[in-house]
């Protein structure tokens, strides 16, 4: 397998707690931990699969330093690149909105030809609408700590294990 | 997403991104720098700081033309207004409530800047209510064929207010160029929005209305404010139809500086809204993509340090506005009459019902001036012209473009009124304010705005308003069909009130109301309209000015002062008591409230010495006790005897004609009243 980059903001609160979860799931030496907040183009370019925490901000925005970084990606050439996207959110107190971030960067990342993978199932979530969700799938993993956090632990084993096959 | 619209860090030229950062700089000094003046006892003593708010407020600015377009700024845009054109040295004045201060001369509540030149306009703190008054502009741009866009702004929770509904519900129907900005940080003062309504963006709440654009944009973002609000007023110029932004915004401190958010916002909340400081953001996105260097920010940074330094330096030698200056622009300067300086003719002209003439003067004053508008309830419909026909046969001879009907919402049509002379100082408006003034209530908010903007504004606006209400009771309405209004409107200064009970008064008073800049209220009594004794011959051209007050019947031994439906009944009981007793009962028919013509009631007494002061509305607080307090304090020398109030009993008006009678004044009372006076 490839190298990981595993791109979340260090300076977050619960989205560090699930990167540093995910991180233990996988080989030291295969996965490696940046910044998101400073990250740079050739830092991104660096890797071929590519893990992102993305929680949703603001009744569903993006971090800012996504929403910062959102200009180069568009220009970058992310073709063939596999991005992996966990997002984090509330479905109870931001039911229209929720997840929302990660279907606002899955298309940014697409946009500019990279394929995401590490979709999931909706099944076990309540929430009115997202754009996060593309037929009946979330874009990527979706943790709610607020509302959901005895959930993490299992969500996050079983998407680790996919995307170690979704990676080869 | 970013880089291939309008504006973006990539592509917008370098020079207008050191503009804008120059303005948001510029801003944040002068918002951050606020505190400073109230600690220092030198003012600004309400300051709402927009921190947080920087994105929107930038491009609301940023799209204002004040060639073509209105702006409705509130408290919190002190960014919006700078990046507008405003100077640091006017938002200062206007911070310190100096003379000099252009929204309004140190008059109107600081950090409510204006510039009502430029139509940027002075609004009112009472929160989200200049919504009416940026859709009554858009009703100008209407009708007057003019390509601009009229734009309001305020926070999300005020949206909550049923003025803001009206007023989205009328842009929508009546497919105005309206875009209202919704700058939602989340609270007001301290209550979360979920607590305003179930939608967490509030703008859902319009999907369902027709004929409007719903944007969102991330106001902590300058791009996307940018790029949303260009394209929103694009929209409005273009499809005629008013947009709704929707502006993510953060409040990066408490709500004002007498609010402490750390009573109901935790750490954590305090510091991820700091985090999140638009300013900031744009500063990392300049040198992230090498637009503008290091070094040109500090530049930008010293330069508006000095900046800041000189305006302070300027506005705090500005001066303080002079105490005597209170009484200037309460309601300005009416129509001088010419040919009727006193309100009186000789007779001459055809005897006219008061419908009628009321009918008629407002047919000719339409001819006359073609800046004329009429609008209220069942104004427009066929035959129909108002729910007493009072308007019949307007709009066919006027066209639906300048009488037409309202929606029921009583404080829209004062309020578009309001907002609609605000497009053009030519125009006059007629407001039917309601279909009884019993129903006039809901608009007394605007009610209140109309009698402020001209002393708040220091002059430079006021509505060219008349409201008409057919008032009061004798036709077995009850509570609420038989209401007089006028004592309690009379407490607010700033409103020409006129109360005719004949028919040449009514058409005088109106002509002279459609003919002055000003806010008056035109109080019909409903139940002369059609009435034998209201009936006089009315002179085609007739005018009657304002605080005016008619001798209706001279006499020697007691002033009878009164207006509207019981001046007839005075006249009546004085003649009777002249026939059977020889009483030599002098009768005023005021016409005017306000102005009151206190030189004919003064005179009167020290002729009589006695006064009895009859009026329908409730005797207890009604305008009659302001009379007799005047009386007291300025005639007391020559009574002789107490003044003595008639009026209604301090209840509601009763449905069954044997309530009604109970309550409200008659002849009988009034004669009675008259001998007990007399005795003395
Ligand atoms: C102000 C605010 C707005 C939020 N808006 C959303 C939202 O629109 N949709 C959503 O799913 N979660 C929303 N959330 C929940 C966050 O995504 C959640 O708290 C997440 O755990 C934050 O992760 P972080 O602290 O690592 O950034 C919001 C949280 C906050 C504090
Ligand atoms: C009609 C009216 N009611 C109440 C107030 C008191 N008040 C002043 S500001 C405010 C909160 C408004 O919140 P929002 O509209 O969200 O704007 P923000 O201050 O958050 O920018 C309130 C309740 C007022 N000024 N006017």
């Amino acid at each position: 397998m490839n190298k990981i980059g595993l791109f979340y903001s260090f300076n977050s609160n619960k989205t560090k707690k699930i990167a540093e979860s995910i991180s233990e799931g996988f080989d030291s030496d295969v996965i490696e931990s940046i910044n998101a907040e400073t990250v740079t183009e050739e830092q991104f370019l660096a890797f071929e699969n590519l893990i992102l925490g993305v929680p949703t901000w603001f009744d569903g925005e993006l971090p800012t330093y996504w929403d910062e970084f959102g200009p180069a990606i568009e220009d970058m050439n992310l073709k063939g690149k596999k991005i992996a996207l966990f997002g984090l959110g509330n479905q109870v107190d931001y039911p229209e909105n929720f997840q929302d971030a990660l279907g606002i960067i899955a298309q940014l990342f697409e946009s500019s030809g990279a394929i995401i993978v590490g979709l999931t199932s909706t099944k076990g979530y309540t929430f009115e609408s997202s754009k996060a969700v593309r037929n009946n799938q979330f874009l990527g993993l979706a943790i709610d700590f607020e509302t959901q956090a005895t959930k993490n632990k299992e969500r996050v084993k079983a998407w680790i294990e996919q995307l170690k096959k979704e990676f080869e | 997403m970013y880089n291939n619209k309008l504006f973006s860090i990539k592509h917008t030229d370098k020079e207008v991104l050191r503009k804008w950062l120059h303005i948001m700089t510029l801003g944040r000094a002068l918002d951050d720098r606020a505190p400073n003046y109230l600690r220092q006892a030198i003012g600004w003593s309400y300051h709402a700081p927009y921190a947080g708010h920087d994105g929107i407020q930038l491009a609301i600015g940023q799209i204002f033309d004040r060639n073509t377009d209105h702006l409705f700024p509130y408290y919190r845009d002190m960014l919006t207004s700078l990046s507008a054109g405003l100077t640091a040295e006017e938002i200062i004045l206007n911070g310190i409530s100096k003379a000099t201060d252009v929204a309004g001369g140190g008059r109107h509540m600081s950090n409510h800047f204006a510039k009502p030149e430029w139509n940027i306009h002075s609004v009112s703190s009472a929160t989200g209510n200049h919504t009416l008054h940026a859709v009554g502009v858009g009703r100008g741009m209407n009708r007057y064929k003019h390509i601009g866009v009229s734009i309001s702004s305020q926070g999300e929770s005020s949206v909550s207010e049923g003025y803001v509904y009206e007023a989205i519900n009328g842009a929508s129907n009546e497919k105005l160029p309206v875009i209202f900005v919704f700058q939602d940080n989340g609270y007001g003062i301290s209550v979360p929005k979920k607590d305003q309504t179930a939608n967490r963006k509030v703008v859902n709440n319009f999907s369902g209305f027709k004929n409007l654009k719903i944007f969102y944009c991330n106001g902590k973002d300058v791009f996307d404010s940018m790029n949303v609000m260009t394209e929103a007023k694009q929209w409005v110029v273009e499809n005629q139809m008013p947009a709704l932004v929707q502006a993510n915004c953060v409040r990066i401190h408490s709500h004002s500086n007498s609010d402490k958010h750390e009573l109901y916002r935790d750490e954590a909340e305090r510091g991820y809204v700091a985090d999140n400081d638009p300013l900031a953001k744009y500063r990392r996105l300049l040198t992230r993509y090498n637009r503008l260097s290091p070094e040109e920010l500090q530049d930008i940074d010293k330069q508006v340090k000095d900046e800041v330094k000189d305006a302070h330096r300027k506005a705090l030698a500005a001066p303080n506005p002079d105490p005597n200056s209170i009484f200037d622009f309460v309601s300005p300067e009416p129509y001088i009459s010419t040919k009727y300086p006193n309100g009186t003719h000789n007779q001459q002209g055809e005897p006219k019902k008061l419908i009628e003439a009321i009918n008629e003067t407002l047919k000719a004053e339409f001819r006359h001036n073609p800046d004329t508008f009429l609008w209220g309830q069942d104004i427009a419909n066929k035959d129909k012209g108002g729910i007493f026909n009072v308007s019949k046969g307007m709009q066919k001879e006027f066209g639906i473009e300048r009488v037409f009907n309202a929606p029921i919402a009583e404080d829209y049509i004062l309020g578009t009124a309001n907002g609609m002379s605000r497009f053009n100082k030519k125009i006059r408006i007629v407001a039917e304010g309601a279909e009884f003034a019993d129903y006039f209530w809901p608009a007394m908010e605007q009610f209140v705005e109309c009698t402020h903007d001209y002393w708040r504004s220091n002059g430079k606006f006021v509505p060219n308003i008349t409201v008409r209400l057919a008032s009061g009771g004798y036709i077995g309405g009850g509570l609420y069909h038989s209401q007089n209004i006028e004592g309690a409107l009379a407490t607010l200064p700033g409103v020409r009130i006129v109360y005719p009970s004949f028919a040449d008064d009514a058409a005088g008073l109106l002509r002279t109301s459609l003919r002055s800049p000003g806010f008056t209220l035109f109080c019909e009594p409903k139940a002369l309209y059609n009435s034998v004794q209201a009936i006089t011959s009315v002179p085609i051209d007739y005018e009657v000015p304002f605080g005016k007050a008619l001798v209706r019947i001279e006499g020697t031994d007691l002033t009878v002062i009164t207006y509207g439906n019981t001046t007839h009944m005075c006249i009546e009981a004085a003649n009777k008591l002249k026939q059977e007793n020889g009483n030599s009962i002098e009768v005023i028919d005021l016409r005017s409230l306000i102005p009151l013509d206190k030189e004919t009631i003064i005179a009167s007494i020290k002729k009589t010495g006695k006064a009895l002061i009859v009026h329908e509305d409730k005797v207890f607080a009604g305008f009659g006790a302001e009379i007799a307090a005047i009386i007291a304090n300025e005639a007391f020398e020559y009574l002789d005897a107490p003044v003595k109030r008639v009026g209604s009993t301090f209840t509601p008006v009763g449905f069954n004609r044997i309530l009604e009678a109970a309550i409200l004044p008659n002849t009988n009372k009034i004669e009675v009243a008259m001998i007990e006076v007399l005795k003395y």
